[in-house]
Order: structure tokens, then C-alpha cells, then sequence
């Protein structure tokens, strides 16, 4: 898959007469950066994600919530994701690392969890941007609908690992 | 996320102390920065990749068919009423946004908020909801983060997750603008 897509990318661009070398080395530059300036919000999250799990707390919380998850026919393992996704982009990134490491990234926990990753955003913090940008005060229903999409998706993830 | 962060210090170095193994947690928090330092370097590899590929796909010309592709279905989403400018700036901060290019994503899409509302009205017109809504419910085509992080977490298969990805995040995607078109006919729109 990855690789049809470099192949499929590459080709387009070349007969479209990019410089794909150029192009490919200016966007790795790109993601270096991106990669070093997600590191020190990486490294704070998830060292409050290892006093929280390390207490057993986590393991806890999980306990006490898991009928929620199981709820939505989710694995209780992703309760942590659920929460912190649409609140921040790092720390859910490094929730989500955290939860690959601790059932492995093809187990179900960790497939569930990745594709609910990417069918959510970071809700609070993109409508507080863009109704800022918009000089609007007054939301309605923004939030409530990015949430129920939220649960969607994440209940759709849970059906397709079954 | 600045209180999330120090009640879970707080919470769970008080849990331990109260379930008395916090030697445990000192170990744990000297680990943690080691692991983000390791995640941040397989990570970097991906991003690599994925940054180079979308740098290629941009300089292709990818944003602009999308964008032409994007314009007809846009207007009957986004009504009516919206600027042809509003329109535009949309449909590329949607076609940024497809393509995974999230820094160039938020400018357009910021601008775009603003022509939404040019009546600088204080309470959210419908287009703007829904805008929000689309962007607020993830639109990209390749989950690249996430392909990367079980790249690093040393996955058989990274790209196992496209398809379900795409399926859960559309999902997502139509509820969200479902309970939008509904809300807005409820307060009589």
C-alpha cells in the first residue's frame, strides 16, 4: 500500500515534470522539523501518562470505566484515547504510543485505537481557532455535533476490528 | 490541557503513595523521556517519507484538481448564501486538509472562516458550522502520524489501519454533518 503510493506519487510527479528529488528531500526537511517540534510536548505527556499508569491509577480508571467503553463495543484499553483526543494532538499521540506499547500495535486494542486516531481532530482546540479567526462568540452546536462524530467514528473503528 | 496534565501528575503520584509502591514511578518518569526521545526518532523516518510524498503530490498539482473536484459538492453542503471566495478558501483548506498537509490546511481554512461571517455576526452562521464540523471530524486520505507511530511500534503490517481508518473517519464525518443539517433545521434555518 505505502509503496504504491510512493511509486503512484513519484511517477505522477515526474511525468507532471516536478524535480521529484527536490521535492521529496524539501518535504523530509518538513517532516524533521515537524517530528522535533512534536518531541517536547511528546516527552511531558507521556511522562504524566507513566505516573498515571505506573501508580496503577490508569489500570484503575480503566477498571471503573470499561463498562462505558464496552458500551460503545470498544476494548477498554482505548478509554485513555477516547478522552484525550479531541482535547490535544501530542498527547494523543503519545497516548496512543503509549497504548501500542502496552498491547502491541496488532493486537485488537492497538487497531482499534489507531483508526480511531485518525477519524477524530483535536475538536476543542480547532473550533476555538477558527471561531476566533471568525470573530464569532456563540458556537450552537458546533461542538456537540464534532463530538457525535467523534463517538461514531470511534464506535465504527470498534465494529471493523472484530 | 494544562490542567489534564498536572492533575494526572498529582492524582496518580497521590494514588501511589496511598497504595504504597511509589518507588515504582520515579523509574517510570526517567523511562518516559528516553521513550519520547526513541518515538521522535522512528517517527522522524516516517514523517520523512510521508513529508517528501506530499511535498510531491502539492508541486503535482494535487490541491488544485482537488480543489475543482471539490467546488460542485462544496456549494450544496455549505448553502447557498457563502461567497465565492468563502467557497475557495473551503475547498482548499479541505483539499490541504485530505492530502495531510496540516500546516498549510490551517491558514486556508482560517481565512475561510472569516469570509464565512463577513456580517461579523456573533453567533456562528450555518456554513461556518459546517465547515468546522467537516474539519473537526478528520477528512484526511492517509492516516501518515499513525502509519508512522506503528511503524515505530514495531508493527508487522503499518499500513493495516488505512482502510478502517477511512471508513471510521467518513463515518464520522457524515454523523457530524447529519447532526449539523438537523440542529440547523431545528432552530428554524
Amino acid at each position: 500500500m505505502i509503496a504504491w503510493l510512493l511509486v503512484i506519487t513519484v511517477t505522477a510527479g515526474y511525468l507532471r515534470r516536478v524535480n521529484v528529488f527536490s521535492a521529496l528531500s524539501d518535504g523530509a526537511m518538513e517532516g524533521m522539523k515537524t517530528a522535533a517540534t512534536v518531541l517536547p510536548c511528546l516527552a511531558s505527556t507521556l511522562m504524566a501518562l507513566s505516573v498515571l499508569s505506573s501508580s496503577g491509577l490508569l489500570d484503575q480508571l480503566c477498571r471503573v470505566l470499561s463498562p462505558a467503553m464496552r458500551l460503545f463495543g470498544l476494548p477498554e484499553g482505548v478509554m485513555p484515547l477516547f478522552l484525550m483526543r479531541p482535547l490535544s494532538g501530542s498527547a494523543s499521540l503519545a497516548t496512543l504510543s503509549q497504548i501500542m506499547s502496552q498491547y502491541g500495535p496488532d493486537s485488537r486494542t492497538g487497531l482499534v485505537a489507531c483508526a480511531m486516531m485518525g477519524s477524530g481532530e483535536t475538536v476543542l482546540y480547532t473550533c476555538s481557532l477558527y471561531l476566533a479567526a471568525a470573530g464569532v462568540k456563540k458556537s450552537r452546536y458546533i461542538i456537540p455535533a464534532s463530538l457525535a462524530g467523534w463517538v461514531a467514528g470511534c464506535i465504527t473503528a470498534g465494529l471493523l476490528f472484530r | 490541557m494544562n490542567t489534564a496534565l498536572f492533575l494526572m501528575i498529582l492524582l496518580g503520584f497521590l494514588y501511589a503513595l496511598l497504595s504504597g509502591d511509589a518507588g515504582e514511578i520515579s523509574g517510570a518518569i526517567m523511562q518516559a523521556g528516553q521513550t519520547a526521545a526513541e518515538t521522535m526518532i522512528k517517527l522522524m523516518g516516517g514523517f520523512m517519507l510521508f513529508g517528501g510524498i506530499t511535498r510531491v503530490l502539492e508541486e503535482a498539482g494535487a490541491v488544485r484538481s482537488l480543489v475543482c473536484l471539490l467546488r460542485r459538492p462544496l456549494r450544496r453542503v455549505f448553502g447557498q448564501e457563502i461567497s465565492d471566495d468563502a467557497l475557495g478558501a473551503a475547498a482548499l483548506n479541505l483539499s490541504a486538509n485530505m492530502l495531510g498537509m496540516g500546516n498549510a490546511a490551517t491558514p486556508m481554512g482560517l481565512k475561510a472562516a472569516a469570509l464565512m461571517n463577513p456580517g461579523r455576526a456573533e453567533s456562528a452562521p450555518f456554513g461556518l458550522c459546517m465547515l468546522l464540523v467537516i474539519n473537526a471530524t478528520s477528512v484526511q486520505l492517509f492516516p501518515t502520524t499513525v502509519i508512522s507511530l506503528r511503524y515505530a511500534a514495531g508493527s508487522a503490517n503499518p499500513g493495516a489501519i488505512i482502510w478502517p481508518t477511512l471508513a471510521a473517519s467518513s463515518v464520522a464525518t457524515v454523523v457530524g454533518m447529519a447532526v449539523c443539517f438537523l440542529c440547523e433545521r431545528r432552530a428554524g434555518g
